[in-house]
């Protein structure tokens, strides 16, 4: 049987206790959803954009859905970035000018898992920056996975910076060992005319963990959006980011980060799609693949008829530590338009022998110099994150997780 | 306190080194000079524990270990240094964390706790002004964007911080100019103590004319053929190394 059976049986024969605790809104959308997995079923590998991951074995299993309605534990988290702090920010839907935007930039019929989670979502977190409204703290959410039985969670985040607006997400997913749980999440993302948005989602879970995220970005003139994916610990990890530049004068920086051992996979695809004159794009994702670890890059530019002074530069960089350790990478620039400047390329490595010779004379041991190279390597992109605190933490749990996988009993 | 014996080598399948003998005594300074490809920097890579090159014959005590038999890291704990005739550029390791990490681990050998911050910075400061190393120098990358002068004078910097007992200078003075040389040429010496023996690998008189060696060899085709004083070196300088050749080769 397939896969997709399952989550179409659920949905028509748990329906209406789905539908009791959530919106009207999100209902709505539901019938469509469940008739587009329908017809398009789980993709599989022969579908460009997947195939660098097996979605039908990371569905196939069977997994809990909780239909209760889920109230966020607590706001101050312990884990918390900046724990002194206090979020500003509303995180409810209490903004029905934000709920006008949701399902508005994805197409169930184009994407199977924005199909599945569309049909059975629950509810939606909205993160909400009224006209010159500059938060002054980032809004971070912390979610921890823990159950006693397989678990699947559906999740949805809508983001909206109105024109002028500044705001910073950070998301942070966690996960309790020894345990089942597969993630969908779809995230959209409306920045304003000349608004200002960071959103940062880091991913620190574990190895039975799979996770399919789908970011649905539009920024609109003079505005700005930076998005950073970095995976420090995680099972089948699948981050699909789908960027709009559709004002004149757009920018968006897409970071990346992933630190892969074990049998981790991580396969992130992207797509900027450049439609208005004088945009920017800078894309920077680096990979350090490590053990039997596979990693998987695709990054679509699209200089579309009449984005004259498109500026845009791609590049994917990565470490392959071992033979069995796997790296698939695939930049993508496809150019409509003239007067753009444009470049996009990538790089597959080992660790610089000489290097490594040169630190051993010195007295460095082969593990601290391995770890010094790979962090070196990892932090030329968390450099480029803006927020200054999160880039000093980023680089504390990088190279927390290098040390470790260099001494932990999964990855020897 | 260094004793070669024999000593044969191979990088590939091709054989470099052809039985070299050779005594260091403490607080001695011996030049190595030779022809291009006579194996100069493959016997200071082969003591250093290089992976590209294998021993195949003899071997090498060092203050009475079997130095062939530690690891490259493991050398230098023991007070083993190499000057790298090309010293190496490592983007993203900053000389700081470089050097704390390679003080570090040598401490923990010798089992001492890890140098403190502030102790450590202090150290740095003490020691970059021996070579006239620039503050800007040290808090960047590991020999990143620095000139050829520049990389030359923090192979010394390090070999400050890391007070070896055997220095191996490979070919030290290439690229330097004259003012550079002096400066990395002092700095040596204001380093050594009365017990740091060298191993200085050079073409030229005028680094020998700073670091004064005890005695010369003159390497050809993997063995040392002639070993003389200050005064061979000179005469190399003059007349070049034919003459060896014809002598003791009789070619």
């Amino acid at each position: 049987m397939k896969a997709v059976r399952q989550y179409l049986d659920f949905f028509r024969s748990e329906r209406q206790r789905l539908e009791a605790g959530s919106l009207p809104l999100l209902n709505a959308q539901r019938e469509a959803a469940a008739a587009a997995l329908e017809r398009l079923q789980f993709p599989s590998q022969k579908v460009e954009r997947y195939k660098y991951t097996d979605v039908e074995a990371a569905f196939a299993p069977n997994y809990g859905i909780e239909l209760t309605p889920q109230k966020p534990a607590d706001t101050t988290e312990k884990h918390s970035l900046e724990p002194e702090k206090h979020s500003p920010a509303t995180v409810s839907p209490s903004h029905p000018e934000a709920l006008s935007h949701y399902a508005t930039l994805t197409d169930v019929n184009a994407d199977a898992i924005t199909a599945l989670n569309t049909m059975l979502v629950q509810d939606v977190t909205v993160i909400y920056a009224a006209p010159g409204e500059r938060k002054e703290h980032p809004v971070q959410i912390t979610r921890t996975l823990q159950a006693t039985a397989p678990l699947m969670q559906n999740r949805r985040l809508l983001i909206v910076a109105e024109a002028g607006a500044e705001l910073t997400v950070i998301l942070t997913d966690k996960a309790v060992a020894g345990q089942d749980f597969l993630t969908t999440q779809v995230t959209e993302v409306f920045v304003g005319e000349g608004a200002h948005v960071e959103l940062y989602d880091i991913e620190d879970t574990q190895e039975r963990c799979h996770r399919f995220h789908q970011v649905f970005a539009q920024v609109t003139a003079g505005g700005h959006l930076t998005h950073g994916v970095f995976t420090l610990a995680g099972g089948v990890s699948r981050n699909q980011t789908d960027i709009r530049l559709t004002g004149e004068g757009a920018a968006v920086q897409l970071l990346g980060c992933a630190v892969l051992g074990g049998t981790q996979h991580a396969d992130n695809n992207t797509l900027i799609d450049h439609l208005a004159p004088g945009c920017t794009s800078r894309e920077l994702y680096k990979y350090v693949v490590d053990q039997q670890a596979t990693g998987a890059f695709a990054g679509r530019v699209l200089v579309r008829e009449g984005a004259v002074q498109t500026d845009s530069v791609e590049r994917n960089a990565n470490l392959v530590c071992t033979s069995q350790a796997r790296m698939w990478t695939q930049p993508m620039l496809e150019i409509y338009a003239d007067d753009v400047k444009c470049s996009h390329g990538s790089t597959v490595g080992q660790l610089n022998d000489d290097a490594l010779f040169y630190m051993r004379q010195r007295g460095i041991s082969e593990t601290e110099a391995r770890t010094l190279l790979k962090q070196a390597f990892a932090s030329e992109v968390l450099n480029e994150i803006p927020h200054e605190a999160l880039r000093q933490r980023l680089h504390v749990l990088v190279e927390k997780r290098f040390r470790s996988c260099e001494n932990c009993q999964l990855c020897k | 306190m260094l004793e070669i014996k024999n000593l044969h080598a191979t990088v590939g399948d091709k054989e470099i080194l052809k039985g070299i003998d050779l005594v260091i005594r403490p607080g001695e300074i011996h030049a190595l000079m030779g022809t291009n490809g006579a194996g100069k920097s493959t016997l200071s890579n082969v003591l250093v524990g290089h992976p590209a090159y294998t021993v195949t014959e003899g071997s090498v005590t060092f203050h009475g270990k079997d130095l062939l038999a530690l690891s490259p890291d493991e050398r230098s704990h023991e007070g083993l240094f190499l000057s790298f005739q090309q010293p190496v550029e490592i983007p993203g390791v900053s000389m700081v964390n470089f050097m704390r990490a390679a003080v570090n681990a040598k401490r923990k050998y010798q089992g001492l706790d890890p140098m403190d911050a502030g102790a450590f910075l202090k150290l740095m400061r003490e020691k970059r002004k021996i070579v006239e190393l620039d503050n800007k120098l040290t808090s960047r990358s590991v020999n990143e964007g620095f000139s050829g002068g520049e990389k030359k004078r923090n192979e010394i910097f390090q070999m400050a911080m890391l007070e070896p007992s055997m220095c191996i200078l490979d070919e030290t003075d290439s690229g330097l100019d004259v003012d550079a040389l002096r400066i990395v040429a002092e700095g040596f010496n204001k380093l050594r103590k009365p017990e740091t023996s060298a191993i200085v690998i050079t073409h030229y008189q005028r680094l020998l004319d700073y670091l004064k060696p005890d005695v010369v060899h003159v390497l050809i085709d993997g063995r040392i053929v002639k070993t003389g004083g200050p005064e061979l070196a000179a005469e190399i300088e003059a007349r070049g190394f034919d003459w060896i050749k014809k002598e003791e080769l009789g070619q």
